[in-house]
């Protein structure tokens, strides 16, 4: 995905001058290709996150565009305020990539996972979040994201994710969703956001192998939401599931709870994520997903225990 | 170039401003009067005896942040003493329609929306960068206060202004040795920060930060190379006797009895306070 991004980006900033590729010395050995094509377009602010969002809204506020780039987890965490105060406050045209999404960093612990970041962020009036499945939907968000001049945060991996499309040329639109198994009559539909599409996808097909009617959509727009992929899929269902690499509190779960709140769909949800704890483990990405209930035998295991378990 | 006397007078009126606006406020709360009146002069020079461009209109003009936002109502003051914003407007919206910490959301003129500390001067970096980005003749002031370097954000950006050579960049550090609890000494055992900003790379200025005119002549030297930082050695409160240097001034209005002082000194009338 990163590679995903900077090809983009690169792309970008030919045609705009005021886009800025804007890092804490959070590198994608891309960089020397674009300092050396857009040598006033890169800042490297060093190890100094909360500083790099400030001095990019002072960058903004002189119609400059900064793309800001390192891990989800500094952004989101470490540089919160900034966001906050910064950039959402008063609505600058800034973009924060956060790389290394969910348990990406995965020989590393959780200081390097960002697995709280949807919730958090989520809480910021006038960021809208979008979290690409792969890497063309990475390109197709970058590009949905300069096409307006308000903050946007993008949650994206850094693992050679798998792809699910033929190209980026994907029409996406802010509160959009893709239908990516369409089952008639579902009795679960999963959604499922970011890269861990490829176990949801996988969990689904063979779900649907053995006789349960599964959909599977995937939300790369969290905020604003696909209110309409909720409501339009309820009618059938018997089971609601969620699948994200976040904790299963304040992320997609959360998301679609109050959808189903407000809207008073009765439909049992089951949230598959990190279940409120730290994740564990250390390996490769598939390794420790599967260590933390995200692999796609332990999201079937878990589906099929809320059927079960329904009254 | 006005005469000191008028200056003086000038200061006065203002302070008298920021005062009559605060008490008019008080039923909607409370006001960070002694942190305003440190960096009253500092303010005026800048925008008042124009050491900054800062028409509006112009995309070259000077920056100014108000990093220690909670100084907002001398900086709406001097805005309006500029032209800005008329006394009356200031007097009807202040802690109405403009708040406790200045906001580009609510008036037209700031540059920045501040509050939390630590958070002006890295902005200030991105726009001192962005204007020699854009080979803009202009330059970019921030204040922080002495308190607000205990913020390690102050830190990363003054790294930072070093690391890309913000010659436009001046700091105006409004050092009153107090912040909201004791003095900023008692707090960190530290109050030397010539020494500080120098190891990081800056240019350093000292100057007596209610002298109007020394501050005049350091902001329009031609500063090169480094960013500049300029230490204005201030008193908390100046203005009316009891509050300054006193740290109990920090987000308080006068009681009945100490009303009466600040009456006296600022030569208000009991009709314009009614």
């Amino acid at each position: 995905m990163q590679r995903a991004y900077m090809s983009k980006l690169l792309e970008l900033a030919e045609h705009d001058k005021n886009i800025l590729h804007v890092i804490s010395d959070s590198g994608t050995g891309f960089d020397e290709m674009f300092r050396k094509n857009f040598p006033a377009q890169i800042y490297n602010f060093g190890i100094s996150e909360q500083h790099m969002i400030g001095a990019a809204a002072g960058l903004a506020s002189l119609n400059k565009i900064p793309f800001v780039y390192t891990s989800g987890a500094f952004l989101a965490y470490r540089a919160f305020e900034f966001i906050r105060d910064d950039v959402c406050f008063n609505n600058l045209n800034i973009k924060i990539i956060g790389m290394g999404s969910g348990l990406s960093w995965a020989t590393l612990g959780p200081s390097h996972h960002t697995t709280e970041d949807i919730a958090v962020l989520r809480a910021l009036p006038n960021l809208k979040i979008l979290s690409p499945a792969t890497p063309f939907q990475v390109m197709a968000c970058v590009e949905l994201a300069y096409k307006i001049n308000s903050p946007v945060y993008i949650r994206i991996g850094m693992n050679s994710e798998k792809e699910f499309f033929n190209d980026s040329n994907l029409n996406l639109k802010f509160g959009g969703s893709d239908l990516i198994i369409d089952t008639q009559a579902s009795d679960v539909c999963i959604f499922s956001t970011g890269s861990i599409l490829e176990e949801a996808e996988s969990a689904a097909t063979i779900l649907n192998g053995r006789g349960i009617k599964t959909s599977l959509i995937n939300c790369y727009s969290l905020k604003p939401f696909d209110e309409s992929a909720v409501d339009k899929n309820y009618k059938h269902a018997k089971l609601f599931v969620s699948v994200e690499e976040h904790n299963i509190m304040g992320g997609l779960g959360g998301i679609i709870s109050e959808i189903m709140a407000d809207k008073g769909i009765g439909v049992k949800l089951k949230r598959i994520g990190l279940e409120d704890k730290f994740a564990s483990g250390y390996g490769s990405h598939k390794a420790v997903r599967a260590a933390n209930n995200l692999s796609s035998e332990k999201i079937i295991k878990a589906i099929l225990e809320a059927l079960n378990e329904r009254v | 170039m006005q005469d000191i006397k008028d200056i003086n007078l000038d200061l006065k009126n203002l302070r008298k401003l920021i005062f009559l606006t605060a008490m008019k406020a008080a039923g909607s709360g409370l006001s960070h009067l002694a942190s305003s009146f440190s960096c009253l002069e500092i303010l005026y020079a800048l925008y008042v005896n124009k050491a900054v461009n800062f028409d509006l209109n112009l995309r070259e003009r000077d920056r100014l942040i108000l990093s220690k936002g909670h100084g907002a109502l001398a900086l709406y003051a001097v805005m309006s003493r500029a032209g800005l914003m008329s006394r009356e407007e200031l007097l009807k919206s202040y802690l109405k329609d403009i708040g406790g910490e200045p906001s580009i959301r609510d008036l037209k003129g700031i540059e920045a929306s501040t509050g939390s500390l630590g958070h002006g001067l890295s902005v200030g970096v991105g726009m001192a960068l962005a204007q020699k980005l854009d080979k803009l003749n202009s330059r970019t002031f921030v204040i922080i206060g002495d308190g607000e370097c205990q913020e390690g954000s102050i830190w990363e950006a003054a790294i930072s202004a070093a690391a890309f050579d913000l010659d436009n960049l001046a700091v105006i550090l409004d050092c009153n040795n107090l912040q909201k609890m004791c003095a900023v000494k008692d707090m960190i055992k530290l109050d030397n920060w010539s020494e500080k900003f120098k190891s990081f790379g800056f240019n350093i200025a000292e100057v007596d930060g209610h002298d109007v005119d020394a501050l005049n002549k350091i902001l329009n030297l031609k500063n090169h190379d480094k960013p500049l930082l300029i230490i204005a050695h201030t008193v908390k409160g100046k203005g009316i006797s009891m509050m300054e240097n006193n740290a109990n001034w920090h987000f308080k209005l006068p009681n009945k009895k100490e009303l009466k002082i600040f009456k006296a000194e600022l030569d208000i009338s009991d009709e314009e306070l009614s």
